[in-house]
């Protein structure tokens, strides 16, 4: 149930911790790309029914970004990571 | 010009206290020397290391790299000093002394009582003696501690103290609680 979200850091929370960004998926494009793409990046939003990716933020806990990969129609969660290792970051 | 500072306690007059020491006790400290440290990046090993060697210091996980370190034994006037000269480099040091509340809530009742605010499992064997994490109380965030079965530390910010004290009395009502300032 996406009612219950497994940190990777503090474990096993209830939605009610965590504030949810939005759209994981779209990559910032470069400084001095076109408008387009970042009218693009910044306005326009798939609206997918299913499997999604999604920013959330564990407010109330270790307050770490966190990407939530989970099911909009089934509230399936897959799997949560740490925003900064899914980028490679460091910690 | 003379000041005359007075150290006064966020709860001091407002704590409502049930006297007396009933079979649940929340007490609440009046001088707890507490600090944040986060580890420098890539340092998080190094940090942690340092603060289990020292006996002095009680570090309590509340993120990745990041711990409320409470002590017993250093002044909350000179911690962050304590703290400073062994971490180095490897850490940033924030004084919390009179930023945070520390209250301890000790009874054979205590588990059921933080289960009626707290959506965590408080099962010994889930949330052993000795751990730590921040988590929601009703709609405070609240770094819990376990010290032992029957005993969990509540570090609050400072604002928030009032409201989870009358919480907490609130999630006691079918226990028996009482709640005081800690006499030390």
């Amino acid at each position: 149930m996406a009612s219950l979200i497994s940190c990777p850091h503090c474990g096993v929370r209830p939605k009610e911790e965590f504030s949810i960004r939005g759209d994981a998926t779209p990559v910032r494009p470069a400084p001095m790309a076109s408008d387009e793409a970042w009218n693009d990046y910044v306005h326009v939003r798939a609206n997918p029914r299913g499997r999604i990716r999604e920013h959330w933020q564990h407010v109330a806990g270790c307050r770490r970004w966190l990407v939530v990969e989970r099911d909009n129609f089934t509230h399936e969660v897959f799997s949560v990571t740490d925003a900064a290792a899914a980028r490679g970051g460091a910690r | 010009m003379a000041y005359d500072y007075q150290a006064v306690h966020v709860l001091d007059g407002t704590i409502g206290a049930v006297p007396g020491q009933r079979a649940n006790h929340l007490a609440v400290h009046r001088a707890t020397a507490i600090a944040v440290v986060l580890a420098a990046p890539g340092h998080g090993a190094e940090a942690a290391g340092i603060l289990v060697a020292d006996g002095a210091f009680e570090a309590r996980f509340c993120g990745p790299g990041e711990w409320l370190v409470l002590s017993e034994v250093h002044a909350p006037e000179t911690l962050v000093a304590e703290l400073a000269i062994r971490l180095g480099a490897f850490a940033f040091v924030v004084d919390q002394s009179h930023g945070r509340v520390a209250l301890t809530l000790s009874g054979p009742d205590a588990a059921r009582i933080l289960a009626n605010g707290i959506a965590v499992d408080l099962h010994p064997e889930a949330f052993a003696v000795g751990r730590a994490a921040t988590m929601l109380c009703n709609h405070l965030s609240v770094n819990l501690a376990r010290t032992g079965i029957d005993r969990f530390d509540l570090v609050v910010m400072r604002s928030f103290a009032e409201a989870l004290v009358a919480d907490l009395k609130v999630m006691a009502r079918s226990h028996d609680l009482s709640v005081d300032f800690a006499t030390r």
